[in-house]
């Protein structure tokens, strides 16, 4: 569309009201069409025994091929069914959920159910009203598929080579002089193929040498990436090899820089550095590939080992059943190697789930002995002291030939080779533990000292704008540098992992077109990386193929939608910019905002930041739901009807409550539920409307918030629930109950749960009283 | 023969205890197997009449308890029922454990003054000599195996069952009987007492 704006269509709705799936038995059908064409002034209203039939669709396709509608509202099923049906190119699509929530969670007849669909219908009129079709967002220059990996470990490897073979031109950067990672060093690795019982060769030679062939592969080694800006199709990066620099454009970034060894100096009490013969895991895979079984101390043979599996919990975030898997590696290939040999591994806990179960009751059968216990101190003399739990008294256990202590993996989500970024360090660690990067350093490689040089959280103006409650310096330096608005980051969670949901959307960072995966994001087996790998590569072909469409990718794939900003009347307040979950929106030198649309994924967030309401969807907007909250017939208090609204996030808590209609939970017949894109859109503005508008009660239904967050866009969630503790303030100075307006996290899941949550506020809300302002 | 025990030091635990085992008892290649379910403890008959019970028996082994583990009643008041080795998940032949180390205890001096040791003794004199038990030759032989006076004593203190016994038939007086075939038998231990040397002799 070129820049004269929109063209203006006139909007001619049809409203469709569907009679079957019991539709017809449980409401009034006919007063639904009388306010359709009464009140609501749409004389196109039809009706059919089953829309979703056939016929049904039949109908409303040639309603909109003969230009009689444009609009085509269906009153039927949930909008998140039959959408290969309800689609009509040329129109726009609104449905009114009349079966999940209102037939099949309502009693059939009864006055308030009818009170309901017509509800529903009227919302859906007012949702046409300000709906008009998106279109694609001007820019669309895109650099083709040329993917940029940092990262030449395992993980680095395994992504190039599947970019390479599924059709791109990679560029593979690693910040050594050589490739292959920490996995070069391994003598074996963890069994992954059936029977999953003895460790297996290690190939990262083939590895290697598979993408040194290949043509559509250049590795770049002794090189970092300087800087990064731009988004997901045409990123502008500067790769810096010895000191030269080169520009590049690439579409899209997969970011797998693995990990560091967790310092066992830090394991307290267990003897690291008091004897030669207390070594690391990663120091006994040394000698394990050396292929000399020797005490370190005076070359005498390895008889009688300990590993210990420590319980302590600063490890424990990087341990993960991975470190136990590879205790029972090593001490299966020292006993291949030492058949004699006495092993015992004692252990807090054991980790080993899923075929690990197998390979844990391989070395139990092959002999090695599983002690559990704590381990109280390690002595010089190796004498090792165990609180033996199943004993029940403190063992002390000597004649060890040498103790191997169990480590972790600690993520370089940050380079910890370079000096701190000068500007944007104060980095938004999220709104979890702002300590989590800091304490990651610590653990790592020198430990302490790292902490103490890692520059204090700045505090200048402009850190305390951008941090809200949570901010922290990062240690090091960034491994991308991003010229975002956001800092030069990439976002990470507790403990440094790399910001990723880890069930749901594992590759996803909060920077679009930027996936990380391997030991970046958690600790991971070499099998595991090379997995987790693949999947980063096509959710980065996933970005360049949408950037090129102009569409967004995960959750909202393939909208066009995009946000608008109405820079007139904009305060330049930076709101939009600091809370957009995923950097989209960085500033103009004159301080206005500006949308990198290929990095937006469309949550609506920066909407619902907005002061002055000036950022706006063309079919998601401000007025658009004001209008829906306006369109419901709150009865007045006479009527001893309550009205409860309920934002419902569509990506989880509006399913969970069309999963309560499956499931036929009865809802209080108070509710009137809007779906919104995230929690994060909903403005403070929807709030005080209905308010005004003499509901009793309203509920914000999103995700899970925190470090273990199920938002869809990660952080919508938790910005919600801060914004609505102004709203709470707002509303005792109103004299106004601040039970008014509830937030709630509820996962897919819930439906009994969501239930349950509105139908006890309904209570509440009817003990508290109804709201002063209804009727004003 | 059995290898010798390690020397233990004035140490409760000794790993090369864990390691003997392991190397010369019957089923003690599968102590690692052991996860310490308690399946067996929880199981066996005897348990509350045991210092430890079957589950803990093997984290004392495993630990180098040696000299607890070898003085331990457990080996002596376990009634060879196999429940322990019937319902263990991991097939561990408990019983045989617990009896092995009976043996290796006899061996190596730990019950020379234990009574069930010695009652033991007596029974096994009397099933191989006679190929049955007498109760009267057993029990005469049990109760002076604890010292004259002490055999005295008892066979006193007892006398008016035994009488009772005779009485009512449950008791013989004369010879004590003896299987049919008791050179088939003599045989047989005989080879028993071969395989096991041959066996012996391979392990070395
Ligand atoms: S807040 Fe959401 S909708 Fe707004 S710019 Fe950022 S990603 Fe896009
Ligand atoms: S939040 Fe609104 S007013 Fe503030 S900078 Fe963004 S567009 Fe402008
Ligand atoms: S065999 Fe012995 S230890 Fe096992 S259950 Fe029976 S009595 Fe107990
Ligand atoms: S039942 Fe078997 S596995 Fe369980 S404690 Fe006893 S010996 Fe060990």
């Amino acid at each position: 569309m070129p820049d004269g704006g929109t063209m203006v269509i006139e909007k001619k709705s049809g409203i469709y009201l569907c009679e079957g799936c019991g539709i017809a038995d449980a409401i009034d059908v006919d007063a639904l069409e009388a306010l359709a064409t009464g009140d609501l002034k749409t004389p196109h209203c039809k009706r059919h025994a089953a829309y979703c039939s056939a016929e049904g669709v039949a109908e409303i396709a040639a309603d909109v091929k003969n230009g009689d509608v444009n609009q085509v509202l269906i009153a039927a099923c949930s909008p998140r069914v039959m959408t290969d049906r309800f689609n009509f190119p040329g129109a726009q699509i609104i449905r009114a959920n009349m079966r999940e929530q209102v037939i099949w969670s309502h009693p059939p007849g009864e006055e308030d159910t009818n009170m309901l669909a017509a509800d529903q219908l009227r919302i859906a009129v007012a949702q046409a009203g300000q709906f008009s079709p998106p279109e694609p967002h001007a820019e669309a220059e895109v650099a083709g598929a040329l993917l940029l990996v940092v990262g030449g470990g395992v993980t680095g490897l395994t992504a190039a080579l599947e970019a390479a073979h599924t059709g791109a031109e990679v560029i593979l950067v690693e910040k050594t002089d050589t490739l292959g990672g920490w996995t070069r060093k391994w003598s074996r690795l963890l069994p992954e193929r059936p029977p999953y019982r003895d460790p297996q060769p290690n190939d990262i030679a083939d590895l290697i040498a598979a993408v040194e062939g290949d043509k559509a592969i250049t590795v770049m080694t002794n090189t970092l990436v300087t800087s990064t800006a731009g988004g997901p199709g045409a990123f502008d990066v500067t790769l810096t090899q010895n000191g030269k620099n080169q520009s590049q454009s690439v579409g899209a970034i997969v970011v797998a820089t693995g990990w560091r060894p967790y310092d066992p100096s830090l394991l307290e009490g267990l003897g690291y550095g008091a004897s030669p013969d207390v070594v690391s895991d990663i120091e006994f895979e040394e000698i394990l590939s050396s292929g000399e079984m020797k005490r370190k101390s005076n070359g005498d043979a390895l008889n009688t080992v300990a590993f210990i599996i420590s319980g302590d919990s600063d490890r424990m975030p990087y341990s993960s059943g991975l470190s136990d898997r590879i205790v029972i590696k090593q001490a299966l290939q020292l006993l291949e190697a030492v058949p004699e040999a006495m092993i015992y591994v004692m252990h807090e806990d054991l980790r080993a789930h899923g075929m690990a179960e197998e390979f844990y009751r391989q070395a139990q059968e092959a002999g090695i002995i599983f002690q559990n216990g704590v381990v109280k101190s390690v002595g010089a003399d190796l004498t090792i002291t165990l609180e033996d739990r199943l004993i029940g008294e403190d063992v002390p256990m000597s004649g060890f030939d040498m103790v191997v202590l169990s480590t972790g993996m600690v993520p370089n989500s940050t380079n910890v080779d370079l000096e701190p970024a000068a500007k944007g360090a104060d980095q938004l660690v999220d709104d979890v533990n702002p300590l989590a990067a800091l304490l990651a350093a610590a653990k790592a490689g020198d430990g302490e000292e790292k902490a103490e040089e890692a520059p204090a959280p700045d505090t200048s103006e402009e850190a305390d704008q951008d941090g809200a409650n949570g901010e922290a310096a990062m240690p090091g330096g960034p491994i991308l540098n991003l010229q975002y608005r956001q800092g030069p980051h990439l976002p990470v969670l507790a403990n440094g992992y790399a910001d990723s949901h880890f069930i749901c959307f594992p590759y996803e960072t909060r920077r679009t077109g930027i996936y990380t995966c391997g030991p970046v994001r958690r600790a991971m087996s070499v099998a595991e990386a090379r997995q987790d790998a693949q999947g980063a590569v096509l959710k980065a072909f996933q970005a360049m193929r949408a950037a090129d469409k102009a569409v967004s990718v995960h959750p909202r794939v393939g909208d066009l939608s995009y946000p608008e900003f109405g820079l007139d009347i904009c305060t330049k307040c930076r709101r939009c910019t600091v809370e957009c979950p995923f950097g989209a929106i960085d500033e103009m030198e004159d301080g206005y905002p500006v949308l990198n649309p290929t990095r937006c994924r469309r949550c609506g967030t920066c909407m619902g930041a907005c002061p002055v309401r000036t950022i706006n969807f063309k079919n998601y907007n401000i007025s658009m739901i004001t209008d829906m909250i306006k369109a419901v017939d709150v009865p007045d208090e006479f009527a001893e009807k309550p009205r409860i609204l309920v934002f419902a996030c569509e990506n989880d808590a509006y399913p969970a409550l069309d999963m309560a209609g499956i499931n036929r939970h009865q809802l209080t017949p108070y509710v009137r539920i809007l779906p919104v894109r995230c929690l994060g859109s909903v403005s403070a503005t929807w709030v005080s409307t209905a308010l005004e508008s003499g509901y009793d009660g309203i509920m914000l239904l999103g995700c899970k918030s925190g470090d273990d967050y199920q938002c869809h866009f990660v952080k919508g969630s938790a910005i919600a629930q801060e914004r609505m503790e102004s709203v709470g303030a707002t509303l005792e100075s109103m004299m106004l109950e601040k039970e008014r307006v509830r937030t709630e996290e509820v996962s897919i899941a819930d439906s009994a749960r969501v239930t349950a949550l509105l139908n006890d506020y309904a209570d509440e809300i009817k003990a508290i009283g109804y709201n002063p302002f209804k009727g004003f | 023969m059995t290898a010798a025990l390690p020397e233990t030091a004035e140490n409760r635990y000794d790993l090369g205890f864990a390691r003997w085992v392991r190397d010369n008892v019957e089923g003690g290649d599968k102590l690692s197997l052991c996860m310490q379910c308690g399946a067996c403890s929880g199981s066996c008959p005897i348990g509350t009449q045991m210092d430890h019970g079957p589950r803990k028996i093997i984290a004392m082994i495993r630990a180098g308890m040696k000299d607890e583990v070898l003085s331990s009643n457990t080996l002596w008041n376990c009634t060879s029922c196999y429940r322990c080795t019937v319902r263990c998940p991991r097939g561990i032949p408990v019983t045989s454990i617990i009896q092995d180390l009976a043996a290796k205890a006899v061996e190596f001096g730990y019950a020379d003054k234990k009574e069930n040791a010695l009652f033991a003794k007596s029974f096994w004199w009397s099933t191989s000599a006679f190929g049955r038990t007498d109760e009267r030759l057993v029990t005469a032989r049990y109760y002076f195996s604890l010292g004259f006076l002490e055999g005295i004593r008892r066979g006193l203190a007892n006398l008016k069952i035994a009488l009772g016994m005779v009485r009512t038939g449950r008791m013989h007086l004369g010879m004590p009987h003896k299987i049919k075939d008791i050179k088939g038998l003599t045989a047989i231990l005989a080879r028993a007492a071969e395989i096991e040397a041959e066996e012996a002799n391979d392990e070395l």
